[in-house]
């Protein structure tokens, strides 16, 4: 089987879709969780501005990833 | 004009219309999602894809002058072979189109080609060993791995925001989807607008109109780039519907994690070269989206209808593209080309034809799935 499958490409492959594929859409996700606990507040509340913080910080990740991904794919 | 000039305008002509029904076939790759879940308006996102399948044809010039590598003989490689391969290919992304089933459009060149060849230099030319491991296995573990890598997504996703407003959620993802979605149409502008740019090339050295060190002349840049460009725009509706409607009803936290999938997995693929098949990838993370949301429902028929097409895309265009060459070789030279050309040409023509009888476009791609492709005006109807 293995003289027909690249195995170790195949690996990667999986790790990598694993981390930039289901990892950064939950680091989106959680930025999600953080502008909600800034917006999403009861009248009269004050905003909860680590909510911002962090919800900036995931999607800057998540832009950060989808450009490794684009030098990754020019670079092949 | 002399006969050879007229058979090389024949394959160019034809590599740009396949390029052309590539692109179509394919716009649902990366927008079916965003237009189920209602992020980009049909019209908006089919021009969304196209122009970015035209930059994304743009990013990377390093065009490898080849069709079909490490798969058939390049000794084997002629004109004829390469237009027969073209006209088997693209008649089955037309067929498949009509019935709205996402099929792979380069298994169905490289069956195309396969299938030329097998009758032009026997089957001594064709390397059994490159078909498994080029096109047959990965096309295997494409979509498990989309499958996989999608339900795991999803399932973080609502995890992750469960507590989150509807109304943050719904647009929050939306704009993630957009994002997603316009990776995937940039990667696919660059690897598939390159193979037709390679075919062209190649059949430019062939006919020696350009040297074997030239490099690819600007005008298949461009002409490439616009084809693809054109076919993403005018948008495969039929495909479209059954990946955004016919396979499960997605929301937009699901459509983001499929695309975010297909993309990874798109790019990773490229990256270490493995040959993986972007409509598999895509069709198989819609269905871990499906897969990854507890109680949502897949229509299982739907996605065995899809991997029989898939079994048979290899077969079938390589049937195409030995009558093609067959065609070609009895009539003989330009004229039968040309003829064959004619007759690819009336085929597309009555697909065309049929698919007017019960069109599905951009008005109503979203209706209600109802067990065919084609949205019925009849009300309560079984539902499939």
């Amino acid at each position: 089987m293995s003289d027909f499958v690249d195995v170790d490409s195949l690996w990667k492959v999986l790790a990598v879709g694993l981390i930039g594929g289901a990892g950064l859409v939950a680091v989106f996700a959680f930025g999600l969780v953080g502008l909600s606990a800034y917006a999403d507040r009861p009248p009269g509340a004050r905003p909860k501005v680590l909510g911002l913080v962090l919800a900036c910080a995931c999607f800057l990740v998540v832009a950060g990833g989808a450009a490794a991904g684009l030098v990754a794919l020019l670079a092949k | 004009m002399d006969a050879e000039m007229v058979l090389l305008v024949l394959v160019v002509v034809t590599a740009l219309s396949f390029d052309f029904t590539n692109g179509f076939h394919d716009t649902a790759n990366a927008m079916a999602t965003s237009i189920a879940t209602g992020a980009l308006r049909p019209k908006v996102a089919v021009a969304l894809s196209g122009v970015l399948n035209f930059v994304g044809a743009f990013l990377s010039l390093e065009v490898a002058a080849t069709i079909a590598k490490g798969i058939v003989d390049s000794g084997a490689i002629s004109l004829s072979v390469v237009f027969a391969g073209l006209v088997g290919g693209l008649l089955w992304n037309l067929v498949t189109w009509y019935f709205g089933i996402p099929s792979s459009s380069s298994h169905a060149l490289i069956g195309g080609v396969v299938g030329a060849t097998l009758l032009a230099a026997g089957t001594s030319a064709v390397k059994g060993a490159g078909l498994l491991s080029d096109v047959i296995i990965p096309a295997v573990l494409a979509p498990v791995a989309a499958v996989l890598i999608a339900t795991v997504g999803t399932f973080l996703v609502y995890r992750i925001t469960s507590r989150v407003s509807e109304r943050l959620r719904v647009g929050g993802f939306r704009v993630g989807q957009i994002g997603s979605a316009s990776l995937v149409s940039l990667a696919h502008g660059t690897n598939d607008a390159q193979k037709t740019m390679g075919i062209i090339t190649l059949a430019l050295i062939t006919s020696h109109t350009i040297g074997p060190d030239d490099g690819t002349p600007m005008w298949v840049i461009v002409a490439s780039a616009t084809a693809i460009a054109l076919g993403t725009y005018i948008g495969g509706w039929r495909v479209i519907r059954t990946l955004g409607k016919g396979l499960t009803e997605i929301e937009s936290p699901q459509g983001f994690a499929a695309e975010g999938s297909s993309a990874a997995v798109i790019f990773a693929a490229s990256h270490f070269g493995f040959p993986l098949s972007t409509t598999h990838v895509c069709s198989g993370s819609i269905v871990g989206a499906g897969v990854g949301k507890r109680l949502a429902e897949i229509r299982w028929g739907v996605a065995g209808r899809m991997a029989v097409a898939w079994l048979v895309t290899l077969p079938a265009a390589a049937l195409g593209g030995a009558v093609a060459w067959k065609g070609t070789d009895l009539i003989g030279g330009a004229l039968g080309m040309g003829v064959v050309f004619a007759l690819a040409a009336l085929i597309a023509a009555g697909l065309y034809l049929a698919s007017r009888r019960a069109p599905v476009n951009h008005s109503n791609v979203n209706d209600r799935w109802t067990g065919r492709v084609a949205p019925s005006a009849q009300v309560g109807e079984r539902v499939a």
